[in-house]
């Protein structure tokens, strides 16, 4: 059974591209493009992987992190961060609210792949 | 005590006239060999005899005895303090200045423009990292540029595509770098409006530039031989605000230079060890008035340099006077431990302190905050705080007073500051 990720980002386009990149891989995709709700559209889908952008409307990427770390059946969960602000501070904030990894935008393909890979291990 | 050069000027302005010794000796009535002792420094020189030799170079004879202008000088001190590492030679400047007057001025301009320009850029990397428009314009910029080289990508691989979903991707790709032209072309637009390029003019020029060009001291203001408006009258390339701003400038310090004349003043401030407190007593004036006078005195011998900064309740800038060891933040707010910010939430108590800056310099420093009287009801009070400073305290300051003042570790600005624990740090040392 193929590995699931649940994309949580607002820009449809950029949805698009990493759905099929991540499906040519072999993997399951859903999506989700707010913060408000998004820990709920988590638990409801049990993903293996949450790729989460930190600018979303309703609640910001950060504040789903946090949420994620503090419930007790998805602080393991492996969540590869996403942002169009490179400041290191923004970095240092998504490693102390846990982030697995943290990727800027615009990225290449083949980067968000082998980090995807690596957090899934395969 | 520095050696006298006139006769260093005499000889460069002679030779610059291409005009012999014995020539020059001969058209003033002394011997060649006795021109030769002075152009050495070996004799002094004054009365009929430098005042024929000015005649006859065709230069004042001020000019020969008393050299560059302190002003030039100051500046070109600026200069050489700013670039430490080139090792400038500075008990030869005015010897510099004296023989090259040309190669002095051309780096007291490169000096100034250099100045400037590093202002206008520190201007626009304010305005690019705290301009809400500009933030929200790059956010979307990054996602289109995302979309496009993601899904450009994936057509490019030679991976295959369904027909279907490759047409998807080509129109998302149209749309995406529509919106990307669009956002270039908003961002541009906000650049070029009159409001951003009146408020990017207003910062560069105005009132700093008119103050530092006559070195904060205006003698015919200061007398009350000329008002604001002769100033103001001088100038043409001032846009409306500017002008404003730069006639209240210049009544204010009317208005100090009344309440306090030049010499009264001085010897007073002898008297009271510039004590501003005493000063503003012994007058009858306020303390803010003192501290603004302090900020316009002549730049002679015995008198300490004074640097001003005056600020608005959010830290904004109103005025400023640098001196060459602090640097003072134009566009934004400087170390927030600098003790007139302290004074913004204590109106009425002010504050005498040393700063000790990062790089070990003193400065001793009183500062004070005024509200200005409330004229609607509803608004909250506005406030203002001053600070002055100067690293010359030695020159008046008892040793005993000097030692009984509290001593704030303090800045410059966070991203030049390497006090990296400090619990007001707001942004990243950038020197690492």
């Amino acid at each position: 059974m193929s590995q699931k990720v649940l994309l949580i980002e607002d820009e449809p386009h950029i949805v698009a591209a990493l759905r099929f990149l991540l499906q040519r891989e072999g993997l399951s995709v859903s999506d989700h493009d707010n913060g408000a709700d998004a820990l709920d559209r988590i638990r409801s889908i049990k993903p293996n992987l949450v790729i989460l952008d930190i600018m979303l409307p309703g609640k910001t990427g950060m504040q789903v992190l946090e949420e994620i770390r503090d419930d007790a059946q998805l602080k393991d969960l492996p969540v590869l961060m996403l942002t169009a602000k490179g400041q290191r501070k923004d970095r240092e904030a998504a490693e102390t609210a846990g982030a697995s990894l943290f990727m800027t935008k615009p990225f290449a393909n083949q980067d968000i792949l082998q980090n995807v890979k690596k957090l899934l291990q395969i | 005590m520095a050696r006298s050069l006139t006769g260093t000027r005499i000889r460069e302005r002679r030779r610059g006239r291409k005009l012999s010794q014995t020539d020059l000796a001969k058209q003033v009535g002394i011997s060649a060999s006795y021109l030769n002792l002075i152009e050495h420094n070996r004799r002094g020189i004054a009365g009929k005899t430098l005042l024929a030799i000015a005649e006859r170079l065709d230069v004042d004879a001020r000019t020969l005895s008393e050299g560059a202008d302190r002003a030039h000088m100051l500046k070109l001190r600026e200069a050489a303090a700013h670039r430490a590492d080139a090792g400038a030679e500075l008990e030869q400047l005015e010897e510099f200045i004296g023989r090259f007057p040309g190669w002095a001025k051309l780096l007291d301009a490169f000096h100034t423009e250099t100045k400037y320009q590093k202002e206008s850029l520190l201007a626009l990397s304010d305005r690019l990292n705290n301009d809400p428009f500009f933030a929200e314009a790059i956010h979307l910029m990054l996602s289109n540029i995302t979309a496009i080289h993601s899904t450009a990508n994936i057509l490019a691989d030679g991976g295959e595509i369904p027909g279907q979903l490759k047409a998807e991707f080509l129109k998302n790709m149209e749309t995406e770098s529509g919106r990307l032209a669009k956002t270039a072309s908003d961002m541009i637009n906000h650049f070029n409006s009159p409001a951003a390029s009146e408020q990017f003019s207003d910062q560069s020029n105005g009132l700093d530039r008119f103050f530092e060009r006559h070195g904060f001291y205006l003698p015919e203001l200061d007398a009350g031989t000329a008002g604001p408006d002769t100033y103001l009258d001088a100038i043409d390339d001032l846009s409306d605000f500017d002008r404003g701003e730069l006639g209240d400038a210049l009544s204010h310090y009317a208005a100090a230079a009344r309440a306090l004349p030049l010499e009264a003043f001085l010897d007073k401030a002898g008297e009271l060890h510039f004590d501003p407190l005493l000063l503003g007593q012994a007058f009858g004036v306020s303390l803010e008035t003192v501290l603004r006078r302090l900020a316009h005195l002549p730049q002679t011998d015995g008198v300490p340099e004074f640097g001003f900064l005056k600020v608005d309740s959010s830290g904004g800038v109103l005025f400023r006077k640098e001196l060459t060891t602090l640097h003072l933040p134009k566009f934004s707010s400087g170390c927030p431990l600098w003790p007139v910010y302290r004074c913004l939430g204590q109106p009425g108590h002010p504050v005498r302190a040393i700063m000790n800056t990062p790089t070990g310099e003193n400065f001793l420093t009183y500062s004070t905050a005024i509200q200005a009287p409330v004229n609607s009801f509803g608004l909250p009070p506005t406030l203002t705080a001053t600070m002055v400073f100067t690293t010359d305290f030695d020159l008046f300051l008892p040793r005993s007073d000097r030692q009984s003042l509290p001593i704030l570790d303090v800045g410059l600005h966070c991203s030049v500051c390497p006090r990296l624990s400090c619990s007001a740090r707001r942004s990243a040392y950038i020197l690492e």
